[in-house]
């Protein structure tokens, strides 16, 4: 009956078109015609995507077994390794879509963390971007090339710091990455372009470490996951329907227990919004989980108990600053991390570097926009660098850019598994700053802890919401 | 027979006219007592068929299954009460309405004695399922369900109507108490070879045949609770008794006539099995084993012997008391969890123990173990088309062991290991749900201390 309400329609716009023009070239428009009632026969058919009512095909669909929350890299690797992880089956998957800090990221890649389980995410990190055409290969497509430079990281250390950097390497060279110990005079020989002046000791990543192009492992990952089936939608999340369930524990206290049943997911520029009904939520939304956090409810409760307990990841501003020196270090430059906290890298071979600075508490960016502060980098980064590297002092700044991190103020550390109270809701967020190199593991570890409820290959237990509650910090020295 | 029919209609009323809450105890209720009434016609005493009137009549084929029907109905009801808790009254009202309207019409088509009629009301059914999976179903794919449960049954049933017309001319009636005594043997010409296929492609369709079953994984996993469950328990059943009725008209075509499509539901049988094994989602795991049991009553129903009519009955009993407990309960896993993938809820019997009870008990009789009817009906099948053929035991044995396989595998998938962790505060059962599995679960395992009822006219 539709159709032939259509037929009308037709028969109006010829007739206009004969009254208007007779020209010449009613051919190609007969064929425009017919492709046209062809295409629109095959979409009523069974099996085509006609919709009668109107066409909702930018909204996310109404039920879906995971919604990731965050499409940036970990939220990417998160859908990756749960498809990738699963005795055969169709689970559907709906990513929404946020603003991502990956690509903004410097994307460097190191082994020398102090916390083992560090170490241990980054070098399987490593080993999956080394073989990241194994990985992630779609047929009929392109292989990547996330332009890996295996330059290492050289992390200098003063007097204050020389001992913990030794422990440190200890614990690095237990967990199995090739770090070495070098002293200012090994350093002076090996990069003669340092002044070593205030250095006590230095390590040197010798192996799986450098850095790498984020936004073609992001790329990467959102092909290869849609191959999987995996489906996208932009938005943004408004609202959590949950339900509470009212348990005792086994001790006798009571416990309120949350569940999420629907996401609410608001289409971008409208008031549209669509209930999406799932059963697992996953906080991977980076800057923002905080707020997803709020949103569930996390944190409603009095402060010092496990209701009261927010998820402390606040979105912190970064600058990073792109500079041209003819006369810096060479081509084998690493990630130089001073121990003022000003790093830079090599970027290119056309004698660009790239570096920042983390600023102190005090001068902490406001996070509301993306503006860059020229003035830091006049007033912090540019007389730290040109004291560590001479050459420095005549560098001309190109360009810079802003990104967030998604700063954990409690540790620093990422925040990864399932929430005590909110039953259906895993996080996988927190990094502060070193997300992009840890995505592809954490992401195998939320899949396993999803998929068969505990952790199977690393064993990421140290990093679950508990201990923020409990107040066990897995406090990380080696942050930049 | 109207002693069951004016209550149903009058259920109508019922709902619409109750207080708001009190309109799903009104109508559950009544419809147990309709049941009741309906359970009279069970007993029958010979094998002639007790005559309500010009228009109905029940035997013992028929008397079975509108037991069936009219214990389905106050389940339904039952099942339906939670997801339906969120919408506004006159929606509620218009789904119990939709229900019973559905039962009507089922009632009346397994008690028809006229095939025109048996016809009308065989179609009929087909408009308030329509409406209920898609207006009630979940997902976006409803839509594309309804419409391939819909094309599919009329393109199938179109032929029903002009064979059911011609032989109506050349009789002089379809009642079907007189065809029985004025068939002649049919015989073999191009037009009575069209005539046997279009009589027995409406009921080929809506079994499934294995070959046309691509509309049932669709609608049953689309359907919400009720739908699900009146679809797998008494729809797919008009399919077996259309078929039991017409092949009396068809003889002896049915002779050779029979052998492709018992070649489609013998092969057909094995590969629903397997794809079982392989499905992730719950609903899709339930209708396919749907396929594969009914692919064993077409066999029974095309070789046309005594015991392969009495396990065609039987196991039609079975199978819906079986598959609309199934429904049920994994209806009750996804009001809780919000997802049909059996790998995201497991390890529920810590959580959920008397569930988990259920959940045994459904599986133990979805693989037939004895003394189950479930049994009874495979093992009739079995061993009367080992009768008709030798070799079919081996694709029968193969079956059966892929039936015991994936009910397992559901089993210990969904109940046994360790429970995912968002599962966790999953509220227990609910005594309703309880209740809804005992009502399933007792008719079935009383019929094994007396299968005789259902064993069909043959007995």
């Amino acid at each position: 009956m539709l159709r032939t309400a259509s037929w009308p329609r037709w028969g109006r716009t010829l007739l206009a078109r004969g009254l208007g023009s007779r020209r010449g070239g009613s051919a190609p428009d007969q064929n425009g015609k017919v492709s046209e009632i062809k295409k629109k026969i095959q979409s009523v058919l069974p099996g085509g995507a006609w919709n009668p009512l109107y066409d909702t095909s930018y909204l996310p669909p109404e039920h879906s077994d995971v919604v990731i929350v965050g499409g940036g890299v970990i939220g990417l690797s998160v859908a990756y390794w749960l498809k990738r992880l699963e005795k055969p089956r169709g689970a559907i998957r709906v990513l929404v879509y946020s603003r991502a800090s990956t690509v903004l990221s410097v994307g460097g890649i190191r082994q020398q963390f102090s916390v083992p389980e560090n170490i241990q995410l980054s070098l399987f990190s490593i080993e999956f971007l080394r073989n990241i055409n194994e990985y992630l290969a779609v047929v009929d497509d392109p292989p990547l090339d996330i332009q890996f430079n295996p330059s290492g990281y050289l992390l200098l250390a003063s007097e204050k710091g020389a001992a913990l950097m030794e422990s440190n390497v200890k614990v690095q060279r237990q967990e199995g990455a090739k770090v070495c110990l070098m002293s200012p005079e090994q350093l002076r020989n090996k990069f003669p372009w340092i002044n070593t002046e205030g250095v006590a000791l230095a390590s040197y990543g010798m192996e799986h470490e450098g850095w790498f192009d984020p936004w073609c492992l992001l790329q990467g990952l959102r092909r290869k996951v849609q191959s999987m089936g995996v489906l996208f939608c932009h938005g943004e999340v408004t609202r959590f329907i949950s339900s509470s369930n009212h348990m005792e524990t086994r001790s006798g206290e009571e416990v309120t227990l949350k569940r999420i049943h629907e996401v609410h997911v608001k289409v971008d520029h409208s008031l549209e919004y669509q209930p999406v009904e799932c059963a697992i939520v996953i906080n991977a939304a980076g800057a923002w989980s905080g707020q997803i956090a709020q949103l569930a409810g996390i944190g409603k409760g009095p402060p010092g108990t496990l209701q009261g307990t927010k998820l402390p990841v606040e979105p912190r501003k970064r600058y990073v600053y792109v500079w041209h020196c003819p006369q810096g270090p060479g081509l084998e430059t690493p990630f130089v991390i001073d121990p003022s906290g000003v790093y830079f890298r090599r970027e290119g071979l056309g004698n660009n570097y790239l570096g920042g600075c983390s600023p102190t508490e005090e001068e902490e960016p406001d996070p509301g926009n993306l503006e860059v502060d020229h003035d830091f980098f006049q007033d912090k980064v540019w007389p730290s660098l040109a004291q560590r590297v001479p050459a420095f002092e005549t560098l001309k700044a190109r360009s810079s850019w802003a990104g967030y991190y998604d700063y954990n103020t409690f540790d620093q550390n990422g925040v990864v598994g399932p929430h005590p109270l909110v039953i259906n809701m895993y996080f996988a967020t927190g990094f502060s700053g070193h997300g992009l190199q840890q995505a592809p593991a954490v992401g195998r570890a939320v899949a396993e802890m999803v998929l068969q409820g505990h952790f199977q290959t690393i064993d990421l237990s140290p990093f679950l919401f508990s201990r923020f509650y409990l107040g066990e910090k897995v406090q990380e020295h080696n942050i930049v | 027979m109207l002693k069951i029919i004016i209550p149903t209609i009058m259920l109508i009323p019922l709902t619409w006219m109750s207080k708001p809450n009190m309109i799903w105890i009104n109508t559950t209720t009544y419809g147990l007592l309709i049941s009741l009434i309906s359970l009279f016609y069970l007993n029958q005493p010979n094998d002639n068929t007790l005559n309500s009137s010009l228009m109905f009549f029940s035997d013992s084929l028929s008397a079975p299954l509108l037991a069936l029907t009219t214990w389905l109905l106050p389940l339904m009801l039952m099942a339906s009460q939670h997801h339906l808790s969120k919408e506004p009254l006159t929606r509620k009202k218009l789904y119990i309405s939709m229900l019973i309207l559905l039962q009507l019409f089922l009632i009346m088509t397994f008690t028809a004695s006229e095939l025109i009629f048996f016809y009308i009301l065989f179609e009929a059914t087909l408009i308030p399922t329509l409406i209920i999976i898609t207006r009630w179903g979940n997902q976006t794919e409803r839509l594309n369900a309804g419409l391939y449960f819909l094309f599919y049954t009329l393109m199938g049933s179109l032929p029903l109507l002009v064979a059911l017309l011609y032989i109506h001319n050349f009789m002089g009636s379809l009642n079907f108490l007189m065809i029985q005594y004025w068939i002649q043997p049919l015989p073999n010409s191009w037009s009575n070879i069209f005539l046997w296929l279009a009589c027995m492609m409406a009921f080929m369709v809506k079994m499934p045949l294995y070959g046309l079953h691509l509309w049932l994984p669709k609608a049953h996993v689309e359907a919400p609770i009720a739908g699900s469950m009146v679809l797998a328990a008494v729809l797919l059943k008009l399919g077996g008794y259309g078929m039991m009725r017409i092949t009396t008209l068809l003889n002896p075509l049915t002779n050779f006539m029979a052998y492709p499509f018992m070649m489609l539901s013998l092969w057909g049988m094995i590969m629903t099995s397997s794809i079982c094994l392989r499905q992730t989602d719950l609903k899709s795991l339930i209708a396919y084993s749907s396929v594969s049991h009914m692919a064993l009553v077409i066999v029974a129903v095309l070789i046309q012997t005594p015991w392969s009519y009495m396990g065609a009955t039987a196991l039609m009993i079975a199978h819906g008391l079986t598959s609309s407990m199934l429904f049920c309960l994994a209806n009750s896993n996804y009001e809780r969890i919000h997802s049909r993938t059996m790998v995201l809820a497991r390890g529920l019997q810590t959580l959920l123990p008397l569930m988990a009870a259920w959940w045994l008990l459904a599986s133990l009789t979805n693989l037939a173990l004895p003394p189950t009817i479930n049994l009874i009906g495979e093992l009739f099948v079995v061993m009367s088309s080992f009768s008709w053929s030798n070799t079919t035991i081996i694709l029968m044995g193969i079956n059966i062991i892929i039936t015991a396989l994936y009910s397992l595998y559901m089993l210990i998938t969904t109940q046994r290991g360790k429970y995912s962790h968002h599962i966790k505060n999953i509220k227990p059962s609910f005594t309703r749900e309880n209740a809804l599995m005992t009502l399933h679960l007792l008719p079935l395992l009383l019929l094994s201390l007396n299968p005789k009822i259902i064993l069909g006219p043959i007995y």
